[in-house]
């Protein structure tokens, strides 16, 4: 039956692509994509030979890390005979992209073809985020927000929730606030030998695990959706400099530090992935990340957790436990402005067929889904039962921010994440002075740009697409 | 005559030409261009940042910036933690190595391998070693009842991980060098200084040490250029971390021109690494000048 499902679906995702490229249509043309190795390229990856026999086109897609891979975009980007026509991009990376013309514009496309997108169907602010200027340069190809995942099994453990209650005074339950977080990360942590849900831990446990690395920036994935549940903002709205050193972003700091104690000992070099990896396996209490691993949660080829217990999802806390605007994300494909007009309409047509609707239900049903972005597949009755954290992704956009999208992310994300990084190392005093740091550096490198130019480039118009 | 001596420079020049050739296009032009780089300010990431003159601005910026300042500190203290325990360890195998015992040609050969691996390679198999959790040195110091240690995630320890994993490989180095000065020493010296009554360590201190010092200052002036520039090994096991611990000249060279693309900033940088690498070369030839055994 399983198998029916798949055939039928396959085959109304090749009928849906037929809609707009006819077999042979585009023979000839080869695509290459710089792409990432994970969940949004990985599960297209095996079936581009679909998309060759429907146009004819060749899709190569090279896969790399995260770290350094838009340092590869870069300088492709710059290069003025391009290797590769299609770039997966990350959201924040928009305002680099956009504001030096990397990548095609793609806002008439979509107009043009809105019905067969479903356009009205993906969650706005997906869309919204892949904008520069009000044009949008990128197409969705995975939607994600930063949320919590717990250990649903052990907040239910009937003596865990007694032992709580004894010691907090009051029941233990997923973190609404940051406070009830930190709580919940110290009454999880144990060592080996001592009990967890009944049973005597061969090994340490840990109440959370938090990426701190300052490889690539990885803590700043971390703080800047905890300084936005605090409502913190990167840019002063008057000067378009710095403002992550005010309130709220040292707040966040503070939390992160002072969850410090509750995370493995090799908490310094976590990144995302090593990070998400705790959780997998079971190791950690709750943890809070992208939705894009989320994924992996529910299945159990890929995590150990759904074999030994059950995940559990939910907003990200926030300073009072009152309604915060979620950080929302994109990951998306994007077509290189230095491609030939042939090699940008074949790129497209990739794009439609590797982001539909159908593609993304199909990769639903067979187990291997990606964060999800269109509102129909997210309210799916038999789908959020089978992957619960749908219900979470879908409320929380609703009313969720974007994430940074200024020229300058990269500096911003180094400058910080060794800033962050000293201060949660105990080379950094206080979070104030880390902040301040950071801020003054990048302040130093956008003083020089005229004031109209640092506005415009915080400004965020709504998408023409729109219109 | 005059045939011939034309001949000759014909093929003097067919055999120069080529290695003029790779030399110009691998380090003279790439030089003369990153010379051009440190005067203007050049972002390869934002194109629509202007690149224009700066004049001395770049190394300006690079010489007053307390991040330049740190990760020269921690240059050089990287080079006197790895030098020093080189120094004193390749001696010791050097000595130990070129006494006539059984299978000592085997040891010696297997001693130079971690020499022969390139330094990226060397982080990576100290990576495995040294990863948190789930590294193979935790796990066998657990057997003999050490806590695990954060290697390369503790400020505490992250500059000697890199270090012990340069020692590991560059004593090697050491060790060769100082083995081919002994086995090259007179002998009778030593017969003299035996026939005196002196034990094993005053021979060591008084005959042996002075014999094999020019190879040892050589050796140490070799060794101090290539800790200056290090870059693989900490590229692959902490990239700079924890917080700025481990960040050394080549990581800030890297930062400014592959992570900020601010490639002026980064040629500045690079020049003034170039003068303190050729300050300590000058160093080096003036104490072989002045000490007279050296000359």
């Amino acid at each position: 039956m399983k198998h029916v499902k798949s055939a039928l679906l396959a085959g109304s995702v090749a009928v849906a692509a037929c809609g707009s490229a006819w077999a042979g249509e585009f023979d000839g043309i080869e695509l290459k994509m710089l792409g990432i190795g994970d969940t949004s390229v990985t599960r297209l990856a095996p079936i581009v030979d679909e998309f060759e026999e429907l146009t004819g086109a060749k899709v190569q897609i090279d896969m790399f890390p995260y770290p350094g891979l838009i340092d590869k975009i870069v300088i492709e980007a710059s290069a003025n005979r391009p290797s590769y026509q299609l770039m997966w991009v990350d959201s924040p990376w928009v305002g680099v992209l956009g504001e030096s013309g990397a990548l095609e514009d793609l806002t008439d496309w979509v107009i043009r073809d809105a019905e067969e997108l479903h356009l009205d169907d993906i969650i706005p602010i997906q869309l919204q985020e892949n904008t520069w200027q009000g044009r949008l340069i990128a197409f969705p190809a995975a939607g994600m927000i930063w949320h919590v995942n717990y250990r649903k099994d052990l907040f239910g453990h009937p003596d865990e929730q007694a032992a709580f209650k004894d010691r907090y005074g009051y029941d233990l339950a997923p973190a609404k606030t940051w406070q009830q977080y930190i709580d919940i990360a110290e009454f999880f942590t144990r060592k080996a030998g001592e009990t967890l849900a009944g049973q005597t831990l061969e090994k340490d446990f840990y109440g959370n695990a938090q990426a701190y690395s300052r490889v690539a920036g990885a803590i700043t994935h971390d703080f800047f959706p905890i300084m936005r549940s605090f409502g913190g903002q990167y840019w002063d709205d008057e000067t378009g400099l710095c403002a992550i050193d005010r309130e709220a972003g040292v707040k966040a700091a503070e939390v992160m530090k002072r969850l410090v104690p509750f995370n493995p000992p090799d908490y310094l070099g976590l990144m995302w992935d090593i990070r998400t990896g705790y959780m997998e396996r079971g190791e950690v209490a709750q943890s809070g990340y992208w939705s894009v691993r989320t994924v992996r949660l529910t299945n159990p080829e890929e995590a150990v957790l759904p074999t030994i217990g059950e995940a559990g999802y939910q907003p990200s806390p926030t300073e009072d436990g009152g309604p915060m605007e979620t950080m929302t994300g994109a990951l998306s494909f994007g077509i290189n402005s230095k491609a030939s007009d042939r090699e940008k309409e074949a790129a497209w047509e990739f794009i439609k067929w590797g982001t539909s609707r159908d593609m993304m239900r199909r990769f639903a049903n067979e187990g291997s889904g990606v964060s999800q972005f269109h509102k129909s597949i997210l309210s799916d009755p038999e789908l959020q039962e089978r992957y619960p954290y749908y219900q979470v992704l879908l409320e929380t956009q609703d009313t969720a921010k974007r994430r940074i999208f200024h020229p300058f992310y990269a500096d911003v994300e180094e400058v910080f994440g060794v800033e962050l990084n000293k201060y949660v190392a105990g080379e950094t005093d206080s979070a104030q002075e880390a902040l301040t740091n950071g801020c003054t550096k990048i302040n130093t490198r956008l003083k020089v740009f005229p004031l109209e130019m640092r506005l415009r480039w915080i400004a965020d118009p709504k998408a023409d697409i729109f219109n | 005559m005059a045939y011939s001596r034309k001949r000759n420079r014909r093929i003097f020049l067919g055999f120069m030409v080529p290695a003029i050739l790779v030399l110009f296009c691998t380090t003279i032009y790439p030089m003369i261009y990153a010379g051009y780089l440190s005067f203007r300010s050049y972002d390869l990431a934002k194109l629509f940042v202007p690149r224009v003159f700066v004049g001395w601005a770049n190394y300006r910026e690079v010489l007053s910036s307390s991040e330049f300042l740190h990760t020269l500190t921690v240059t050089f203290k990287l080079m006197l933690m790895t030098l020093s325990v080189q120094l004193v360890l390749g001696v010791g195998m050097a000595l130990l190595v070129t006494q006539r015992l059984p299978g000592m040609g085997i040891i010696r050969t297997l001693l130079l391998i971690p020499m022969m691996i390139s330094p990226v390679i060397v982080g990576l198999v100290w990576l495995f070693l040294y990863f948190p959790e789930l590294g193979y040195l935790n796990y066998f110091l657990s057997f003999v009842g050490v806590s695990p240690v954060p290697w390369i995630t503790s400020t505490q320890w992250a500059l000697w991980a890199i270090a012990i994993a340069d020692i590991w490989q560059w004593t090697p180095f050491v060790m060769m060098g100082t083995a081919a000065a002994l086995t090259s020493l007179s002998q009778e010296p030593y017969e003299t200084a035996r026939i005196d009554g002196n034990s094993n360590w005053e021979v060591f201190w008084h005959v042996t040490l002075p014999q094999i010092k020019p190879v040892l200052i050589s050796l140490m002036f070799l060794r101090a250029i290539d800790a200056f520039k290090i870059y693989d090994i900490i590229f692959v096991l902490t990239k700079g971390g924890p917080g700025d611990t481990t960040e050394v000249l080549s990581m800030f060279i890297y930062r400014q021109s592959f992570t900020f693309w601010r490639m002026g900033v980064g040629a500045a940088a690079s020049f003034v690494s170039l003068a303190i690498i050729v300050i300590l070369i000058t160093l080096f030839f003036k104490s072989l000048s002045r000490d007279p055994q050296l000359a």
